[in-house]
């Protein structure tokens, strides 16, 4: 791989569901030679698009895990992760976007920004990502690039500017007329990997020059050379445009928007040209990394290849070669057979294999460095663990982790598949962070939770069909939380003798709620009441107490349980007595402290025409929703609400029969509230009634 | 929570709060200014004071985002609490719908339509209405005059607009209210301009039929963050 990281590009592509990021990668791998010949996503000849390795990908026609690959477009080398768009899978899309410098934002050139956009791009600006767009499908009925643009400043509020315009649209679409270099470019050959390029035709010049006027004026605003170059008047120098349109795209104070389509082979190549010329190289961003030795004091990373090695493991993969674990570096450089540290296991890393990935392929190298995207081989580490080399100890900024909010039972058809899935299990759980586990002790059921109800259907296919593990898979569940509503005293002693030496530990103290965090322990002892030995037993205790609540059996969170008080006998206090004790004492405080049970709300945003604006308001209302907002654009609104996960069950149906299929909605997890007072009860004599027959 | 939330609260300041307390008839107000001086900040103002007394308020913004206008609500109570969202008070969050419209698209009519949807659905019945962006050069007097029947219909307490003055246009009504709404200037119960005065910002009253304070009276802003400051 090249050493001059001016010619590297750790890109993204993003957007909503359906835009076509997933044909516009395959042509990228086309048109860079990576790939040979072109297979569509839905494609009649059953190969699927070459970024969907996954075959459940390949069936359902959507990318749910995100496929790294690179390419060399000119002089420059190309990473790119290829991201899903449903908004389940948004870890995917977070963690691809905290590694990458770029991305491009893909969008319809019909549906235009959509809700998903929206979510996609908050995340971008989250993680300072500078961004291109393109405005795909205009080959499609309704194509309109013009309006796409004005939403993109609209509703994302992003200082977009089409750097092209369309030679035809729709079914006419011919090629794109470049506004800097004022030439119209065709895309011939079979696939449109021969580029021609002509004079402007007659009857889009006027439109052009009008429109490269306007651009270069925006763009002045970034380079005074510019500025003077136009005050001037005559011919302005190219490469002046290109660098006063890169200034603005790194400060993210300028969108560049180029348009095409990649299913008709239009545009791509020019995309990649600007790609390479407005997004930014490793060296153009600012990464944080935290110094372990220095109290997580945050340092940018050198990029340097000379320096100590910093590089994050952003997705690990269980894929034929074995274990797949993907790196971006960040600073040093990594060989075959060198050692690297762990920093959150603290253990030692032989690195055997290290590969470029080009999708679900994979070619060997030797050694990687500073900005480089590689997959190693055989490393045991988790998603999100930094590596370093031996003379440093740092840790790159943690991720935003969301909370899960849905879950299922799985039941294993038999013995075999109950140790498939407990390898399936294991798999996920470090592949996806949202993704958890755990057996229900009561029930004896293994129990999954993630983002949403695709999210673990996808988790089910792959345990059927990677894991050969047949489950059984019960009806989902809402994942409450349980928390205390006021401060609550309790003094417990738990006394047992039954022969032999018996048990003895007296604890007292408050539990109160704990506005931010799940569970604290606050030690309050004096005069050696509980002796020092026994005080992490009470915390042990304490966070046994939490780990089910008593009113729904959901875990409880937002408690701080403080001990100020108790007593201790020489010879029957022990560290089970005193785990005992506290969880006698947990108990006792819950029941006082005015328990509640939390629901996961879910922020909807539901699109389609105005004229179903108020049915689709409605069907909110059903569902104990709040309507935040609406947004009417014309013939096209967006409602935006809060609504309980547990009534969001089955209303992608709902909401089609409503509006005759042409709304869509999408959901991300927003907060925990507290449930309305009949909802509790319902939830508590459900879960009483089931105890009684357990 | 009270409305101890707000030591001074604009309504209280201009002596209106009993109306939105429910003791008074409805009135309508509005807020003028030449470009970027603060409109939109006084009527989220005037809105956060509503929906801390418990009335339920619809924030119309034409030619405004959601995101932009929710931000404005969030910056405002933050400067008046502990750097508070409104999100984060389900109490006060539950007392306020935004509706944005795109300046072509937004008719009296058709507001009047979404309102409708709204409290005959039983989905949100407002009864404080805030309408930012309302184009005064381009809308007749009939159509406020609609507006303000509708707002007797529907039994709202308060409906609060803004409007765009310019500095060339010097036409002024009898009563004070500047161009483009000095023709109907005699619709509205509360008048009020927002003058910039060297380093000061001032909120002049050019009319206010309901408020305790006089006519050519004038608080002043916070010029830094455009709170009403104590009078």
């Amino acid at each position: 791989m090249s050493k001059d990281l001016s010619k590297v590009r750790n890109i993204g592509i993003s957007a909503h569901i359906d835009s076509g990021k997933t044909t516009l990668s395959e042509r990228i791998l086309f048109y860079t030679k990576r790939i040979h010949a072109i297979h569509e996503v839905r494609g009649k000849d059953g190969v699927g698009a070459k970024m969907d390795s996954m075959e459940l990908e390949k069936e359902r026609g959507i990318t749910i895990q995100s496929a790294a690959t690179y390419c060399t477009w000119k002089d420059t080398n190309i990473n790119i992760i290829d991201t899903p768009g449903h908004v389940d899978f948004t870890v995917e899309v977070e963690r691809a976007l905290r590694v990458l410098d770029g991305a491009i934002l893909v969008l319809c050139s019909v549906g235009g920004v959509q809700s998903q956009s929206i979510t996609v791009n908050r995340q971008m600006t989250r993680y300072n990502v500078p961004r291109l767009a393109f405005i795909n499908k205009c080959d499609r009925t309704g194509a309109n690039p013009e309006k796409v643009t004005r939403q993109l400043r609209d509703k994302l509020e992003l200082n977009a500017h089409l750097l092209q315009i369309p030679i035809g649209l729709e079914n006419d679409l011919k090629g794109v007329v470049d506004l800097v270099t004022m030439r119209a470019v065709y895309f011939d050959g079979d696939n449109g990997e021969d580029i021609r390029e002509e004079t402007i035709p007659a009857e889009l010049l006027a439109a052009a020059e009008e429109k490269r006027e306007s651009l270069l004026e925006e763009l002045s605003m970034f380079s005074e050379e510019l500025m003077e170059a136009l005050l001037e008047g005559g011919a302005v120098d190219t490469e002046l445009i290109y660098a006063a349109a890169r200034k603005g795209t790194l400060a993210m104070e300028f969108t560049p928007v180029l348009l095409g389509s990649a299913y008709k082979n239009k545009g791509v190549q020019s995309l990649l040209d600007a790609v390479t010329r407005y997004l930014p190289s490793p060296t153009d961003v600012v990464n944080m990394a935290l110094d372990l030795k220095e109290s997580e004091r945050e340092f940018p990373v050198s990029n340097n290849p000379d320096d100590p090695l910093i590089m994050l493991a952003f997705k690990l993969e269980d894929g034929r070669y074995g274990q797949l674990t993907y790196v971006r570096t960040y600073q040093g450089k990594l060989a075959k057979g060198d050692t690297v540290y762990n920093s959150r296991t603290g253990k030692k890393v032989k690195i055997g294999r290290l590969c470029r990935m080009h999708a679900s392929e994979m070619e060997e190298i030797d050694s990687c460095g500073s900005g480089d995207i590689v997959a190693l081989f055989g490393i045991d580490c988790a998603s999100g663990d930094t590596f370093t080399s031996e003379e440093i100890s740092c840790s790159m900024t943690s991720m935003h982790i969301p909370e899960p909010v849905i879950s299922l039972a799985v039941i294993p058809a038999d013995n075999k598949s109950q140790m498939n899935m407990s390898k399936a299990l294991n798999r996920f759980t470090k592949e996806d962070p949202t993704f958890k586990t755990f057996v229900d002790h009561e029930t004896g059921e293994t129990i999954i939770s993630g983002m949403g109800e695709l999210h673990l259907e996808v988790y089910i296919e792959r345990m059927k069909r990677e894991y050969s593990a047949v489950v059984e898979v019960g009806a989902p569940q809402v994942a409450y939380r349980e928390t205390i509503s006021q401060r609550a005293e309790f003094n417990y002693t738990h006394k047992k003798q039954t022969g032999g030496s018996g048990q003895y530990g007296r604890v007292a103290g408050y539990l109160e709620p704990l506005e931010e965090g799940e569970y604290e322990f606050v030690d309050n002892i004096v005069g050696g009441v509980i002796p020092r030995e026994f005080i992490t037993s009470c915390d042990k205790g304490f966070k046994k107490g939490v780990e089910k609540g008593s009113l729904c059996g959901s875990p409880i969170t937002g408690v701080r349980a403080v001990i100020n008080d108790g007593a201790y006998h020489a010879v029957d206090s022990s560290d089970m007595a005193f785990q005992q004790a506290s969880l006698g004492a947990f108990r006792e405080g819950y029941l006082k402290a005015r328990p509640i049970i939390l629901e996961p709300i879910m922020k909807v945003a539901v699109e389609g025409p105005t004229e179903f604006q108020g049915p689709v308001m409605g069907s909110i209302n059903q569902r104990r929703g709040m309507i935040i907002g609406t947004a009417e654009e014309g013939a096209y609104s967006v409602v935006e609400a809060e609504v309980p996960l547990s009534e969001m069950f089955g209303y992608s149906t709902t909401l089609r029969s409503l509006t005759q299929g042409k709304a869509e909605f999408t959901m991300e997890f927003a907060t925990f509230k507290p449930v309305p007072k009949n909802v509790s009860e319902q939830l508590i004599k459900k879960y009483q009634d089931e105890r009684k027959n357990s | 929570m009270g409305n101890e939330l707000i030591g001074n609260n604009p309504l209280r300041a201009l002596g209106l709060e009993e109306k939105v307390g429910g003791k008074l008839q409805s009135m309508m107000g509005l807020v003028m200014s030449r470009a970027g001086l603060g409109k939109t900040a006084i009527l989220v103002q005037f809105a956060l004071d509503c929906m801390l007394l418990g009335n339920k308020v619809l924030h119309v913004a034409i030619g405004e985002g959601l995101d932009k206008t929710r931000v404005w609500y969030d910056d405002i109570l933050s400067l008046l609490t502990d750097g508070e969202k409104v999100e984060d008070i389900p109490e006060v969050m539950k007392n306020r719908m935004i509706m944005t419209f795109k300046e072509s698209s937004f008719s009296r009519a058709l507001l009047e339509e979404r309102l409708d949807d709204l409290v005959q659905q039983n989905i949100y019945r407002p009864e404080c209405l805030i309408i930012d962006g309302y184009d005064f050069a381009s809308n007749d007097k009939q159509s406020l005059e609609e507006l303000r029947s509708f707002m007797h219909d529907r039994g709202l307490k308060m409906i609060w607009f803004s409007a765009l003055s310019h500095r060339e246009d010097t036409r002024v009504s009898r009563d004070g209210v500047p161009a483009p709404c000095h023709e109907v200037g005699d619709l509205f119960d509360t008048v009020l301009f927002i003058r910039p005065d060297g380093e000061n910002v001032n909120l002049d009253i050019l009319k206010c039929e309901e408020c305790s304070l006089d006519p050519g009276t004038t608080l002043l802003l916070d010029p830094s963050t455009l709170l009403i400051k104590k009078v």
